[in-house]
């Protein structure tokens, strides 16, 4: 019987340690200047929100801000789908005066990625439509940070909120120009077909798993049923943009370039940009094949700061970034 | 089932107290019965494999019992090893075969389109196929008893914690304990609860943690920058080390808790000082079993036979085929008529040349024992020619650093330095999908183009990687210094601080989308 008292001294002091850390964690989140952060805790006011994934990271803010007189603020990651960014979106909307401005890069509705989602669970605390989003893509993970506080921060999206714990992340882009090696490389490169992930094409396997995991929310928690992972990419798309309309938001939708010789090895950009026009009854203005100087990309899907100036000029001389 | 998967702890919350509860036959039924569930967890089918070659090996080691004629008894060991092997020719190399025969018709310039077959390869076949040879090679030699209870046999070879990925564990270590019912024993529990923390920390916070990273470079190398592909590749030797390091560690652990011992099989491989000590700290389980099963039959040391021209022949002749490496069949011959004249000279080269032609032939087969690749047989190949290496210029590289009075501690790191560059560099071919993608990810590092942090991209996932890393090797050091696990074993206070801190790590650093371990493929 003694030995099982060392066994709860385990676990009391597991969990006790667990609320500590996780109590020092969400303070320092809360401190950071990352976007997300900044966006929870109420920062964020902006004139234009800029959205998209890592070549939505192109819209480099000090840039925009010069031409167009306006505050930014660019809520756009590496490999972020559109129901994420839908979340981010309705959150912002709910928390800040409406912005007078949204670019969206549509080219970001190519993937639904789960385990990016699954880092966002150190934002749950303060959304509710982030924690249904966590816990429909990750149900163990998001059931597991309310057990396990300090899991919640168990993720490269934590990493980087402490990175800019104490700096700007506004001003960052790709400093680098494309190696020789892409370049020569481009011509062996198999045709690309981005992946448009319908509500009627989602994997049997993904329904499977869909279905026990409503099982369980509906058991472990509340669900305000906002989000819905059975949707489609266009879907999500298609309600982010009614949803910032609704808010007297001006959204533009955009395809930023891409390298040219790449671009040629796209095979379904335009069924990508004819579904997003046809989900949102939108035009799309389609910047795909706007920049061909090699030097203004950092790789075949990314401008570099160079590039993105370029591109940001021309967002200007066409009407879709306002002064 | 996986260790890192929820199934396998509701499988264990159900399993210990039942172990338990349960004496004698019972006990040893429900170890088997659990250890099918477990293993037919992945594909039911999978366990007539199993399941047949337990009775194969159960029948020819009672007929090797009731015959003393040897000639029988040659004949009912090459029976066990048709059906082993022959099991592991077709399910996991037949395809493989067929494919290297055909692009060796082509060579030759014929088109021999054959048949492939679709065949799933079954997890841990390797493992317990070696397993089970042992105990027949065993028997054969009349080094052990044979096992007349099926049960206990079928349990030994089937048993869960180290079915599917190792350790490999000998008869003569294993199926004596069977003999008498373990006791529960809280000594016993809280050791081999910290041994399974330990590799859960390995596997999900370090290898599991390590992995996007490795892969985002094995992918693409062109797309990435010289020092991106070198930390791709020292993360990588680190994943594969606490991937399999981590396997064995819990199943060790589960074992312990059951009652079982198992020896190690890993022993802190990279703070090896040669070829010889690391083969000695890595999966120890495998490389003692090709030492004593493959490279002493061969003649080890003490000299050669047929068999030890005759594989490396094969290999030769096969890898100049397929691969077009006319030059390898250049310095094959040349090597083999230098051999021939310094085996004239004298008896002891013609023992050094056999040793280290059996040192080869054991390296190239348990390269191809990892994988039906060639990748893996070249990885073989450069650790058989470390070894070689090492035996022919070691006494020199000795000399020359005793005459330039180099300290221990400087001589001992620049020896480990070597042994784990080295290491790395057979790692590349052993990680790549193909020639192609290790020669790319080579010359990318040799280039040295972009050698700078800033042109590393997803920089969080390697400042993660060094944290974890970090850990591993502060604790690994701290073991070595301080035997770091007899005082947590031996101090109830230290006990509980390294649980608890290592189950923080796990939550904090984890990585848990319940990825499958490496070497289950093999």
């Amino acid at each position: 019987m003694k030995k099982l008292y060392w066994v709860f001294i385990v676990i009391i002091l597991f969990f006790a340690g667990d609320r500590l850390f996780g109590w020092v964690l969400k303070q320092l989140t809360e401190k950071s200047q990352f976007r997300y952060s900044r966006l929870y805790q109420g920062e964020a006011a902006a004139d234009i929100l800029l959205v998209g994934n890592s070549r939505g990271l192109i819209f480099y803010q000090p840039h925009i801000e010069k031409i167009t007189g306006k505050k930014t603020l660019n809520i756009s990651y590496n490999g972020m789908p559109i129901d994420l960014a839908e979340v981010l979106v309705k959150d912002y909307l709910e928390k800040y005066p409406a912005p007078k401005q949204m670019i969206l890069d549509v080219s970001m509705c190519d993937r639904l990625n789960k385990s990016l989602i699954s880092g966002f669970n150190l934002y749950t605390p303060y959304s509710p439509r982030m924690y249904d989003l966590v816990h429909q893509n990750d149900t163990t993970g998001a059931i597991a940070g309310k057990i396990f506080h300090i899991y919640r921060y168990n993720s490269e999206i934590f990493q980087r909120s402490m990175f800019y714990l104490n700096k700007t992340d506004e001003d960052w882009l790709l400093d680098r120009v494309i190696n020789d090696a892409m370049v020569t490389g481009i011509t062996n490169y198999k045709p690309d077909t981005i992946k448009i992930v319908h509500r009627d094409t989602i994997r049997p396997e993904d329904r499977k798993e869909r279905l026990f995991k409503n099982i369980v929310s509906n058991l472990t928690s509340s669900r305000n049923g906002e989000v819905e992972y059975v949707k489609g990419v266009m879907e999500h798309l298609a309600a982010t943009v009614e949803f910032a309309k609704s808010k007297g938001v001006d959204v533009q939708l955009v395809i930023n370039p891409y390298y040219p010789p790449y671009l040629d090895k796209l095979v379904n950009l335009d069924q990508l940009k004819a579904e997003a026009e046809k989900a949102t009854g939108m035009k799309v203005h389609d910047y795909s094949n706007s920049v061909k100087d090699r030097a203004g990309f950092g790789d075949y899907q990314h401008l570099n700061k160079a590039g993105s100036m370029i591109f940001l000029d021309k967002l200007m001389a066409d009407g879709i970034l306002k002064k | 089932m996986i260790f890192n998967s929820i199934a396998f702890f509701v499988f264990i919350g159900i399993f210990f107290p039942l172990y338990f509860a349960l004496k004698g036959r019972a006990r040893l039924f429900l170890c088997l019965l659990a250890s099918y569930f477990f293993y037919g967890w992945w594909d039911e089918r999978f366990l007539a494999l199993v399941a047949f070659s337990t009775c194969v090996d159960y029948f020819v080691g009672l007929k090797l019992d009731n015959t003393e004629d040897q000639p029988t008894r040659k004949k009912l060991l090459i029976a066990s090893m048709v059906v082993n092997l022959g099991f592991l020719s077709v399910f996991k190399y037949f395809n493989f075969f067929i494919k290297s025969f055909q692009e060796m018709l082509l060579g030759f310039g014929y088109d021999g389109s054959m048949h492939s077959l679709k065949i799933i390869l079954p997890v841990g076949i390797s493992f317990y196929t070696f397993q089970s040879m042992s105990y027949t090679i065993d028997v054969y030699r009349k080094e052990i008893a044979v096992e007349k209870d099926f049960i206990r046999f079928s349990t030994f070879i089937s048993f869960f914690p180290q079915l599917v990925a190792g350790p490999i564990v000998r008869a003569s270590d294993f199926l004596p304990q069977f003999q008498k019912d373990r006791e529960f024993s809280w000594d016993r529990v809280t050791a081999g609860t910290g041994q399974i923390i330990w590799g859960f920390f390995k596997k999900v916070a370090v290898a599991d943690s390590l992995a996007p990273f490795v892969d985002q470079c094995f992918q693409a190398p062109e797309t990435f920058g010289s020092l991106h592909l070198l930390i791709g590749v020292i993360f990588y030797s680190f994943q594969i080390y606490c991937d399999f390091s981590g396997y064995s560690d819990i199943a060790i652990g589960l074992a312990r808790i059951m009652g079982f011992d198992f020896p190690d099989n890993f022993k802190k491989p990279y703070f090896s000082r040669n070829y010889s000590e690391f083969w000695t700290r890595w999966h120890i389980s495998l490389s003692s079993w090709l030492r004593d099963y493959l490279y002493i039959p061969l003649g080890g040391n003490r000299g050669g036979t047929f068999a030890s021209w005759f594989i490396l022949l094969v290999f030769m002749i096969l890898t100049v085929f397929l691969t077009g490496w006319w030059w390898l069949a250049v310095i094959y011959v040349l090597s083999s008529i230098g051999t021939y004249f310094y085996m004239q000279k004298s008896d002891y080269n013609n023992k050094n040349a056999f040793n280290y032609m059996n040192l080869m032939n054991t390296m190239l087969l348990g390269g191809l024992w990892h994988g039906a690749s060639w990748a893996f047989v070249f990885w073989g190949f450069l650790h058989g020619s470390y070894q070689v290496v090492q035996r022919l210029a070691g006494p020199i590289w000795n000399k020359f650093l005793d005459a330039i009075r180099t300290p221990k501690f400087f001589k001992d790191m620049l020896a480990m330095g070597l042994v784990y560059a080295s290491t790395c560099f057979a790692w590349i071919y052993f990680r790549a999908p193909d020639f192609d993608i290790a020669s790319q990810v080579i010359s990318g590092i040799a280039s040295l183009e972009a050698f700078n942090f800033g042109s590393v991209i997803n920089k969080f996932w390697v400042i993660k990687g060094v944290m974890v890393i970090g850990i591993l090797l502060f604790v690994e050091i701290l073991d070595v210094r301080f035997t770091l696990w007899k005082v947590i074993q031996s101090n109830p206070a230290f006990r509980i601080l390294s649980f608890v801190l290592l189950l923080w790590a796990i939550a904090f650093f984890g990585s848990f989308g319940a990825n499958s371990f490496i070497y289950f493929q093999f």
